[in-house]
């Protein structure tokens, strides 16, 4: 056999086994590994190419080694999902550097960290005084990652005591101008229900690019041709406004209005409107 | 604007309202949305019944007003 088809060969063998191998090393990110994931891609990655190229002289033997350095990586990930000392073994513990806004030296030293490294993660956490942490914990990726302490942490609608509206994922419904159909199924919603709102946005399927239906069932769309402004949906907000005026009328009605019972009758109303609004406002507003 | 004509477009806005949330109702993904829309329906059909019975009686007292 040539020397260059063999080449051929073994490149290509291995192309594939590789690629098998590290889908079956899972979805670990590059930049995420801890030293020894990175240590075993390497090693991999090295084997596979002096096989490839002749180096390792015995195709088998080269198949051997690669065979070890992801065996034995995959075994011991198996027993460090149901090991937690296996795990730390493997992937080294994580490291308080900051304990109730304190920061610990020795661990610091420990880490092999200087504190203008500290500040440095820190900064990139958006932290730039060192008094608003609470705690940092340096992962074994080399991550350091922050608590803020409790008045420093950005406000939610959960502190200003907001209700807020659960929202499921968007799902996409129209991509390159051609319906998906997955998207659609999932929200419940057929080819007829998409030709009805593409109508009413007064556009051809053709002309989207992308269209998005979110939880409460808008669409928007994107379409090719960017001088085309579309109506983004308003229905919500016009919805409220509505409610809203309808509400000012019969506060005003109750006003004009002669005799008792009728009074009562338009006031009665504004305050259930009024009650209405409030509960709808989350669902309306956002 | 008369009373009545004023009462009616009042009650043609609030018509609307319960057309969309009734469409709300019914395409809510979450049971939470889908539970407050409903209310909403409910609530806004008991004050339209009464707007509807206020404009009857509106429009019996001052017949020359129907339909305006």
């Amino acid at each position: 056999m040539p020397e260059s088809l063999e080449i051929l060969l073994r490149s290509l063998a291995l192309f594939l086994l590789v690629f098998l191998v590290v889908r079956l090393m899972g979805k670990k990110h590059p930049a995420k590994m801890t030293p020894f994931t990175f240590v075993v891609y390497s090693v991999v990655a090295v084997i596979a190419a002096l096989t490839a190229l002749k180096v390792i002289e015995n195709f088998i033997l080269g198949l051997l080694a690669l065979a070890v350095w992801t065996l034995i990586p995959l075994a011991l990930d198996y027993l460090a999902a149901r090991s937690k000392v296996v795990h730390d073994l493997l992937h080294g513990k994580e490291t308080v550097l900051i304990k109730q806004g304190k920061i610990m030296e020795d661990n610091l030293k420990q880490a092999r960290l200087t504190a203008e490294e500290l500040l440095r993660d820190l900064r990139v956490k958006d932290v730039f005084n060192v008094a608003d942490v609470e705690f940092a914990v340096l992962e074994a990726t080399g991550d350091v990652n922050v608590l803020l302490k409790s008045d420093k942490k950005p406000i939610t609608p959960h502190h200003m005591e907001w209700k807020v509206l659960p929202r499921t994922e968007p799902q996409t419904v129209i991509m390159d101008g051609n319906i998906i159909n997955e998207g659609l199924t999932n929200m419940g919603l057929n080819h007829r229900w998409l030709e009805e709102e593409l109508e009413k946005a007064g556009v051809a399927l053709e002309n989207v690019f992308v269209g998005q239906v979110d939880s409460s069932g808008e669409m928007y769309l994107d379409l090719f041709d960017d001088a085309v402004q579309l109506p983004q949906p308003k229905v919500r907000e016009l919805l409220y406004g509505g409610l809203e005026k309808a509400q000012a009328d019969l506060t005003k009605y109750a006003l004009e209005v002669e005799g008792e019972e009728a009074k009562n009758m338009y006031a009665g109303n504004a305050e259930k409107l009024n009650q209405l609004l409030q509960k709808l406002r989350p669902f309306l507003l956002r | 604007m008369t009373v009545g004509s004023q009462l009616k477009q009042t009650l043609a806005v609030l018509k609307g309202v319960r057309g969309t949330l009734r469409i709300y109702a019914n395409q809510a993904q979450e049971e939470e949305a889908k539970k407050a829309y409903g209310e909403g329906l409910e609530e806004l059909k008991a004050i339209i019944g009464d707007l509807e019975e206020r404009l009857g009686a509106l429009e019996m007292a001052e017949p020359q007003y129907k339909g305006s």
